[in-house]
């Protein structure tokens, strides 16, 4: 590590109502890893905001290179190398790869744009990561992973001496996070300041260097990863310890009905003569890569996608699913990955997200009851322990975990026996993560059967009871619980096919 | 499955509606068209203003009576509204395309169509304007222009209007306020009908002895000649133009006229500008035989709802101009062109009826609905 | 984040106007300003008749724009209404006064072609998945030419009050001892409660707005989406065909070719109400309040004296403040 490049003291920022950072530090190494750790809602991004210049700080006073900086948008922070890669990737998807990485700044030969030095510069960059990427790609072209380095290369071609990775890994394969590892150890080496932003614990383990942590607003404290362990961290987000392991044996009962049968099913690329059982009480588990099929196959068990070849059988019975409609009326329900795009109305209250799926019920004949509406939803609030000041909030203005629960609830309050959890906990913090289980746990107990499709390989081997894994769109294996490993498990889902 | 039988279905839709769409317009003429260049018959395009006004449709009867009594053809065309400037460019730029034998156009911008006009010119097909003038039109263009009188027809409105309320001019000690509201400031017949009105009322006030001052819209206020001063006028003519031509808006601007407590008469210098003062009347129910019981109204053109007004006395009488015979007379007149004989200008008749003289046989015909 | 919102909609902090309505209240307290700075301008304006003249030119506006509301609040738009309303008028007119038809039965007629041409858009968007801004623009030309082809491009004048079948212009107004008593805004006052009710109590009106704010979520919820959908441009055609009548009523001709332009003025003042563009957000009292910012400024500015391209380019400006201060909410409700 070597000397600091960046320092953020007592940095102050109010909302309107809302004290988002209090007083917060940061120091920054050159070739340093530095990890900013928090719950959702901890402040680490409206900190970067600060430091960007997307947000004007009230107070404190932020030291770059030796100076006191200000920057007021992000193109001074640019131009002065603190470049931020952004979690959700803005690229333009029909333009090529170093259009892409020097778009607004392009080099250009008379009022001619210079494609061909443009396609050169990026070449550079990328020799200068070790990665193998054709400039003259069309974008969306490419593996989100492969468009994550494109993001890096840009950030790199502004010259930067700082980089702000924002959840970097959330949308990536085990192997690309491996080569971004790889990227940013590179990086480290040439001497750049690196503060890395995620919820992943064993990441921070393997690359981070330090680990600043904030909650509500607050510093916490920083640790030297090397000398620390998880717990630590994770006392230090959450004031807890969280249980965390994995499950050892299969808690289905062993006269369990088969609740959901599905025999051949096949569904366009992604999903290619699949076939299990679901018994009651019981959580599947669907491991797999990003893109394996897994949730194209869930999709289609839903009804949302059509349907080619195959069948379902509910509780022994044969069932056709054509549409959503179908199978909400036959008990599944289903909880996206992407809940902000398929499973919740952002602009709608708790109460209406929640009864979104049972309107009927709360209804005499097209007329809502509003009242036994909020009952219900108040309801489920309670038990699901939200967070929300009313069943009248928005569901736009709830974290992560807490929409995650109004999910929940719809489909509770559907009575539905079977419930497809699509990356139940993506982007949701350590506690409400816990809390999620701990639900999942107790639904599985009641007699709901679930199916958990889940990326993240601890999630897998603590939650499931079976584990299934899917590979290119088939199925390649299924565990019980007792005899699952990572090993296995990864075996599975890397293994070719014919 | 499902899917496809919809598609057609909405194939089938939209089809009809094409057809419909462009049916409006040409009707059977298209029919007709077809078998027209048998038997030496010749066959012309006629482009009007629009098809929104019945006045059109009446004209276009003229043309199918000229049609029947030559044994010649044509097809209709025109915008959808009389604003369509640039649509009836393009549909006289492919009526000259046809290669007919004649054209006759009435312009909805006498200045738009000049150079379509030039190209008519150059493959020699002639044309005939009727019921609107192009005085720019390139030399030998035009053959011949079959027109109302408009300035006539405005002056006849004000003739008969100056008749009924004379006396009030006359002994009124306070200045008042007669109103005008004319549907737009471009067209070449309209502005003309209003600047007829204009001045030949203020010819008959000043006869009299009186003051006139001539305010509102300014195209109008600057065209007339030794205008007087507002503040000393014994009588104020007040001029309104609608942003577009439609009856809610010639309603407003009616309305806003007749809500002034000077006014003593109004004219409406078309069919959709009189139908606006008649809605604005709905309200108000000021219109009345004299200026004594209320506001004198004077409309122009016809249809039904006008027809209806002049018959009980709501308007103590309106203008019409002769649709049909400027249908009629156009084509004989492209008729006469192909024949090889001389033409000349004709200008058509306008006529003042009232609910005596309605059923007359020499204006009956004119009165369309 | 969790933290933060909190606190931002605890409740009892919230501003004198968003407890009144928010931007409804703003656009009430606009048409009630701009009430009065006419009425001070001008003499003519202040008079009782011009409030019914106001009251008159309205009721179809209103009744457009109540229904467009619909297709707006699911993020899409129809603007087949203005051109569908002379279209229906045209055709139950023509059946009234050349076919000798009652005058029910033509107005019945009139409603029920708005329901068919909603449905039509409504299976282009929802099941042809057509753009609605192309779908519409496709049957606003059709509707257009329709009305001309059946009429045979004659105008046509509905019965007059007097007239024998001229009982439905009394729905709107009445004459009482020479007084015109507009009584049609007693119905659009029903009607705003009554779609109020729709929109805010039924199944209906939620899924209307759950489908503008995430139609992929609402259909995942196992709603029917594609029936919801429709029925948001079949309301939006009733209404068109509500909206038909009321303009036969008020106006003694109605001529084929015109009505492009009405479906602005609706959409417009339904904006200006603040039915937002990109879906689900709308009401239909703003939509009332909305609508009569641009009646008032089109019936008002030509009695100040200013000519209507005036009023236009008015209206053009109050439209832009108006999505402005959508956006600028928006934005504010988004950090």
């Amino acid at each position: 590590m070597g000397e600091v490049i960046l320092t953020m003291k007592g940095i102050d920022k109010s909302f309107p109502g809302v004290h988002a950072l209090d007083h917060v530090d940061l120091e920054e190494r050159k070739g340093e890893v530095h990890a900013l750790m928090g719950e959702n809602g901890a402040g680490k991004s409206t900190l970067m905001k600060v430091l960007t210049g997307i947000y004007k700080k009230d107070s404190g006073t932020i030291t770059y290179e030796g100076k006191e900086v200000e920057f007021h948008n992000t193109r001074e922070a640019q131009d002065a190398g603190v470049v931020i890669v952004h979690q959700e990737l803005n690229m333009l998807g029909h333009l090529t790869v170093a259009q892409n990485i020097f778009i607004g700044r392009e080099f250009k030969k008379g009022i001619r744009i210079d494609d061909k030095k443009m396609n050169e510069e990026a070449r550079k960059l990328f020799d200068r990561m070790n990665i193998d990427i054709d400039p003259r790609e069309t974008m969306s072209n490419l593996t989100v992973g492969k468009q994550q380095m494109c993001e890096i290369a840009k950030a790199i071609s502004h010259d930067a001496k700082v980089i702000i990775f924002d959840e970097p890994s959330a949308a990536l394969t085990e192997a690309e996070i491996a080569e971004l590892f790889k990227i940013i150890r590179d990086l480290r080496e040439q001497g750049l300041g690196i503060i890395y932003i995620s919820h992943r614990m064993d990441e921070i383990k393997v690359i981070t260097d330090r680990v600043t942590v904030m909650r509500d607003g607050t510093y916490v404290g920083t640790l030297v990863t090397e000398d620390s362990t998880k717990d630590d961290i994770i006392n230090m987000m959450v004031g807890r310890v969280i249980y965390e392991d994995p499950k050892t044996e299969n808690m289905t009962p062993k006269d369990a009905p088969v609740v959901l049968k599905v025999e051949h099913l096949n569904a366009g690329k992604m999903v290619q003569d699949v076939s299990f059982e679901l018994h009651k009480g019981e959580i599947l588990g669907f491991s797999g890569l990003m893109g394996a099929g897994r949730t194209e196959t869930a999709r289609a068990l839903f009804g949302a996608d059509p349907i080619d070849s195959g069948d379902i059988y509910i509780n022994g019975k044969k069932v056709t699913i054509k549409s959503p409609q179908d199978a909400v009326r036959n008990g599944i329900g289903y909880l996206s990955e992407d809940r902000k795009r398929f499973g919740i109305v952002v602009q709608k209250t708790v109460a209406e997200n929640t009864t979104m799926a049972t309107l009927d019920a709360y209804a005499n004949g097209p007329f809502i009851n509003k009242k036994k509406e909020k009952e219900v939803a108040e309801k489920y609030v309670e038990s699901l322990a939200t967070k929300t000041p009313s069943v009248d909030q928005l569901v736009v203005n709830l974290s992560g975990g807490n929409q995650q629960k109004v999910v929940i609830a719809k489909w509770l309050t559907r009575n539905s026996d079977i419930l497809i959890f699509d990356e139940p906990t993506r982007g949701i913090d350590v506690g409400a993560k816990n809390e999620i289980y701990k639900l999942m746990n107790q639904l599985a107990a009641e007699g709901k059967a679930i199916i958990m499709i889940s990326s993240e390989m601890t999630e897998i081997l603590r939650m499931s009871d079976r584990i299934i894994v899917m590979c290119e769109g088939k199925k390649t294996g299924e565990l019980d619980i007792s005899e699952a490993t990572q090993e296995n498990i990864m075996n599975m889902a890397t293994r070719e096919i014919n | 499955m499902k899917k496809k039988v919809l598609a057609v279905l909405l194939g089938g839709c939209m089809v009809a509606g094409l057809v419909a769409g462009c049916g409006g317009n040409s009707g059977d003429d298209a029919a007709k068209s077809e078998g027209g260049s048998e038997g030496g018959g010749y066959h012309f395009e006629v482009v009007v203003k629009s098809f929104q006004s019945t006045y059109w449709q009446a004209a276009l009867q003229g043309i199918e009576a000229a049609q029947e009594e030559l044994g010649v053809t044509t097809n209709a065309t025109g915008p959808n509204a009389e604003s369509d400037i640039a649509d009836q460019v393009n549909m006289l730029n492919n009526a000259i395309n046809q290669n007919p034998d004649g054209i006759a156009l009435a312009a909805c911008d006498q200045n738009s169509v000049i150079e379509s006009l030039q190209s008519a010119l150059d493959k020699e097909i002639p044309v005939v304007c009727f019921d609107t003038g192009v005085p720019d039109a390139p030399e030998g263009s035009v053959y011949a222009t079959v027109v109302t009188d408009n300035e006539a027809a405005g002056a006849v409105a004000a003739e008969n209007m100056y008749e009924v309320i004379k006396d009030t001019i006359a002994n009124a000690t306070e200045p008042v306020r007669i109103g005008e509201v004319n549907q737009d400031a471009t067209a070449a017949n309209i502005i003309g009908r209003g600047m007829g009105f204009i001045n030949k009322m203020k010819e008959l006030i000043e006869a009299d002895g009186k003051t006139v001052a001539v305010i509102g819209n300014q195209l109008y206020v600057d065209s007339v000649e030794n205008n007087g001063d507002e503040a000393s006028a014994d009588v104020i003519i007040e001029v309104a133009v609608p942003a577009q031509t439609t009856v809610e808006l010639s309603a407003t601007e009616a309305a806003n006229i007749m809500n002034k407590d000077d006014t003593i008469a109004i004219f409406g210098s078309n069919q959709v500008t009189a139908e606006g003062v008649l809605t604005a009347n709905q309200n108000l129910n000021v219109l009345a035989a004299t200026p004594d019981e209320g506001i004198v109204g004077v409309g122009f053109d016809a249809g039904a709802t006008l027809k209806a007004a002049v018959a009980d006395g709501t308007l103590i009488g309106a203008v019409t101009q002769a649709p049909v015979d400027q249908g009629r007379i156009a084509i004989e007149t492209l008729y006469k062109i192909c024949e090889g004989e001389e033409v000349s200008d004709v200008t058509t008749d306008s006529y003042w009826y009232d609910a005596e003289n309605m059923e007359d046989e020499n204006i009956a015909p004119n009165l369309y609905d | 984040m969790a933290n933060k919102t909190v606190t931002k909609t605890a409740g009892t902090n919230k501003s004198f106007i968003d407890r009144m309505g928010g931007q409804k209240f703003i656009v009430l307290l606009i048409v009630i300003a701009l009430f009065i700075f006419f009425c001070a301008m001008s003499p003519g304006f202040r008079k009782y008749t011009t409030v019914v003249s106001i009251l008159d030119y309205s009721y179809y506006i209103t009744l457009m724009a109540i229904g467009v509301a619909f297709p707006l609040m699911t993020a899409g738009v129809d603007l087949s209404i203005g051109t569908g309303l002379v279209c229906y008028s045209l055709i139950g007119g023509y059946l009234i006064v050349h076919q000798g038809w009652p005058t029910g039965a033509g107005m019945v007629v009139s409603i029920l072609l708005g329901v068919l041409f909603g449905i039509l858009n409504g299976c282009l968007v929802a099941i042809m998945e057509l753009p609605p801004f192309l779908a519409t623009l496709c049957t606003c030309m059709i509707t257009r030419g329709v009305g001309s082809v059946v009429v045979g491009g004659f105008g046509i004048p509905w019965p007059t009050a007097a007239a024998p079948g001229g009982w439905f212009r009394s729905i709107f107004k009445i004459q009482v001892n020479g007084m015109n008593i507009p009584i049609g805004f007693l119905w659009i006052i029903l009607i705003v409660i009554i779609m109020t009710f729709v929109l805010n109590h039924t199944k209906m009106g939620r899924y209307t707005l759950a489908i503008g704010s995430n139609k992929e979520a609402t259909r995942l919820s196992g709603v029917n989406v594609r029936f919801y959908h429709i029925m948001a441009y079949v309301i939006c055609g009733f209404f068109a065909g509500l909206a038909s009548i009321s303009y036969s009523a008020i106006f003694a001709t109605v001529q084929p070719g015109s009505g492009a332009g009405f479906e602005l003025e609706a959409i417009g003042g339904a904006i200006i109400g603040g039915v937002s563009m990109t879906g689900g957000v709308g009401s239909i009292t703003g939509t009332l309040a909305g609508v009569f910012v641009i009646c008032l400024l089109k019936t008002g500015l030509p009695f100040i004296g200013l000519t209507a391209n005036w009023q236009q380019i008015i209206t053009g400006l109050v439209l832009i403040v108006a999505v402005l201060f959508d956006i600028l909410k928006r934005k504010k409700e988004g950090k």
